[in-house]
């Protein structure tokens, strides 16, 4: 018996649910593909369809496929052998191509994988058969290798859109759900992914032909309560032994709760309570931070003590006005995570030019560079090969980093195109009012005093 | 067999799911898989000693009958740590196939989440690439510390610490077949030290059983070198009464005299103060201090030093409250 995930999993691109924009990227980069066309970045959450994709992509292109991951020994000889010999060398059994699968391209940096981004980047090089890269998480690739391939972002699936497949498979199956409504509570329980949705369904469905709400519940989430019981057990007065039981049920890890906690804690009006509120949530944040710190998990019960009661107490059984909010702050946070890595990114980038520790660039010299990158913001995007985030990091203008990248990404493409018809037919002149407009800005910055001639 | 050499935890694991005592939901579903022939990969989160190893040994044997040991292996993740060992003896074992007529082998992967991230990512794609030879149950005490791509992969288990009555009826088991009488208030010791974890209910009955056949109370704290409940209450209403003198008293008289460990007392008194029916700022506060103090302890402080000044701390939030008022 196949794994579900396995067993239905698409074969062409037309059946990928979701994601249709990176799948008709994906199509038109096989469509069009040459051997001068970077490798694309397939990146995003688990389980929703880059591998999939990858490979019903090469299924509809004919393509043979070459594949290596993190389990293999991602060595340099590895690479070189596997993956080098069927870059240059023509297909045996006649397929036009192969299509190299390159997996798990964010997971480089164990020291078993000694060598292995720098592999990668030669065989890119030096590829004359399509490459597709896939990660978890776009900013764990390295830089140089990042920059020689085309991201494409898969995004975590909408819940209505999970429940046709369930439903499909459930049809094939052979299983009877008469009520949409447990489908629905699967696709919402996988939080976008469709693998855990699939795997839910075969651990509810294995063995019972009529699937119930209740097949469901021990499945996978087995908790009796929700994180919402909870929150409003909180603001409600519960007596303390039924908060800390209901916190056992609900299956949320302390600091998931701590952040649904802080989102309301605006239920408390009196200022003097609420802070009281956040003196409590503060101090169970502290040992949430110490647990995982020090991986001493035994501290984890004084933080849901201290948050739980600590809230409760100050709330002094209220009541809630209006609903109970999620934690507004997830976004951000992600965000937050997201903004350290281009923070890093960047300071790696100007220290290695600057000859200056990245704490000290930091502290002294962020203002001053961020004014001469708002000064001249392509200089700097091209001599420190920003992306549009990081340029944004000094800009903090989105809308202006987007039209600079923008901006700059297509007079590259179109100074490559010239340069190449330009060698075909040397006879064709210049367009002389473009030629003026390029010249513009490189002369202004010959009279600039630069942030690399400085140091 | 000797039976002072066997110790009763093996003795007297349940062979088949249906012997397990809780997790009645869980078992259920487990038993829907071998009915079916079918298997996805698994993952067992939940704190020890709640049947977790237990249910995917018992899972084996029902699913390969007489050739579950040739079809299923038992790896702790924290003995051989370390992505090697995923890309070499897991590998070994998932990859050839099955023996005895079985469709696919099982292998069991205790505490998984040791592990380390670059270990497990290496396993994700084991586990896919050998899902026709291989399936795995992985257990983990945190499934937050298993990496995402895992758990997409895995059917998630979450096992409930076992109620009360759940353990009492098992110990009542053995000690029936082991021929032991067990007095009611050694019961409410045994279930009070045990907090849902049948191994430490099974140890500490094999414990007091080498003492006497006769099971009283008193040798379940003495073997476990837990406090009395009774003890740990009267501490807490020394400490809400503002008596710092006599809730030190109590102190010397648990660790020195009666050699417990530090950090089980602070336990114990988490227990009792957050059950107990003060006042909620009191509560709070005596909570604080009491992590402080487990956390100070856990990095290496002297805990004379450390179990006194959390009593002080607690005796004045006491104080304080109470002038509040």
């Amino acid at each position: 018996m196949m794994d579900w995930a396995e067993k239905y999993r698409p074969q062409h691109l037309q059946d990928i649910v979701g994601n249709t924009t990176a799948v008709r990227e994906m199509a038109e980069w096989a469509r069009t593909w040459t051997r001068d066309a970077k490798p694309l970045i397939l990146y995003g959450k688990p389980g929703i369809g880059k591998t999939t994709a990858a490979y019903a992509l090469a299924n509809d292109m004919q393509w043979e496929v070459v594949e290596m991951n993190a389990s293999d020994q991602r060595t340099r000889a590895i690479i070189e052998r596997i993956a080098g010999s069927s870059s240059t060398t023509a297909s045996l059994t006649g397929a036009r191509r192969k299509l190299i699968i390159l997996d798990e391209a964010d997971n480089l940096h164990g020291s078993a994988d000694r060598g292995g981004a720098r592999a990668i980047i030669d065989l890119i090089n030096n590829s004359r058969q399509p490459i597709l890269l896939i990660a978890n998480d776009l900013y764990g690739i390295p830089k140089e290798l990042k920059k020689l391939c085309e991201p494409i972002q898969f995004r975590a699936l909408q819940a209505r859109s999970i429940v046709p497949r369930l439903r499909h498979i459930c049809a094939a199956e052979d299983i009877r759900c008469d009520d949409d409504a447990v489908l629905a509570s699967i696709a919402e329980a996988s939080g976008g992914d469709m693998r855990a949705a699939i795997n839910m369904l075969c651990a509810a469905g294995i063995g019972s032909p009529v699937l119930t709400e209740r097949d469901v519940a021990t499945g996978q989430k087995d908790e009796r309560s929700t994180i919402f019981d909870l929150i409003s057990g909180i603001f409600r007065g519960k007596q303390d032994a039924g908060l800390m039981q209901l916190s056992r049920e609900v299956s949320d890890t302390p600091d998931t709760v701590e952040q649904w906690i802080g989102a309301n804690l605006r239920h408390i009006g009196d200022l003097r309570s609420r802070a009281e509120a956040y003196r409590w949530l503060a101090r169970a944040d502290e040992f949430v931070g110490l647990t995982y710190r020090r991986q001493y998990y035994t501290l984890w019960r004084y933080a849901t003590a201290l948050m739980l009661l600590g809230t409760a107490s100050a709330a002094g059984g209220g009541g809630l006005k209006g609903r109970i909010a999620p934690p507004s702050r997830w976004q951000s946070m992600a965000g937050g995570r997201r903004q350290k890595m281009i923070r890093t990114s960047v300071l790696t980038k100007l220290s290695s030019r600057l000859h200056i520790p990245q704490t000290t660039l930091r502290e002294d010299f962020l203002t001053p560079i961020s004014l001469m990158v708002d000064g001249d913001p392509e200089y700097f995007v091209e001599h420190l090969d920003l992306d549009q985030e990081e340029l944004n990091f000094f800009l903090h203008d989105r809308e202006r980093a987007k039209s600079i990248i923008t901006a700059m990404a297509k007079s590259k493409r179109e100074m490559e195109k010239r340069s190449k018809t330009s060698t075909a037919a040397q006879e064709v002149e210049q367009d002389p009012v473009d030629a003026e407009e390029k010249e513009k800005p490189a002369a202004a910055r010959e009279n600039q005093a630069t942030l690399f001639d400085g140091f | 067999m000797d039976d002072t050499h066997t110790i009763w935890i093996e003795k007297y694991r349940p062979v088949q799911l249906a012997d397990m005592v809780g997790q009645k939901e869980i078992v259920r579903r487990l038993q829907s898989y071998v009915r079916s022939g079918s298997l996805p990969h698994l993952l067992f989160t939940g704190p020890a000693g709640i049947g977790k190893t237990t249910a995917a040994v018992a899972l084996a044997r029902e699913f390969f009958g007489d050739t579950w040991q040739m079809n299923f292996r038992e790896l702790n993740a924290s003995d051989e740590r370390g992505i090697d060992v995923v890309r070499n003896q897991i590998k070994q074992f998932a990859r050839t196939s099955a023996l005895g007529g079985a469709e696919f082998k099982i292998l069991f992967l205790d505490e998984a989440d040791a592990l380390t991230p670059d270990a497990q990512a290496a396993l994700r794609r084991t586990m896919e690439n050998f899902a026709q030879n291989c399936r795995f149950i992985l257990s983990c005490n945190y499934s937050s510390k298993i990496i995402d791509p895992i758990q997409s992969r895995c059917a998630i288990y979450r096992f409930k610490p076992l109620d009360d009555e759940a353990v009492a009826e098992e110990v009542r088991r053995i000690a029936g077949k082991e021929g032991l009488e067990v007095s009611d208030e050694a019961m409410r010791a045994i279930v009070y030290i045990a907090q849902g974890d049948m191994r430490k209910a099974i140890n500490a009955l094999q414990g007091a059983a080498i003492i006497s056949r006769a099971i009283t109370g008193p040798m379940i704290y003495e073997i476990t070198s837990t406090a009395r409940p009774e003890e740990i209450a009267e501490l807490v209403d020394i400490i809400l009464e503002g008596d710092f003198e006599g809730a030190e008293g109590v102190l010397h008289r648990l660790t020195r005299e009666r050699g417990l460990a530090p950090n089980e007392l602070i336990n114990q008194i988490y227990r009792a103060a957050v059950n107990h029916p003060m006042d909620r700022k009191v509560k709070v506060a005596i909570i604080s201090h009491l992590g402080e103090a487990d956390f100070r302890l856990s990095e290496g402080a002297s805990s004379d030093i450390q179990m006194e000044a959390m009593l002080a701390q607690c005796v004045l939030s006491a104080h304080a409250h109470r002038n509040n008022q």
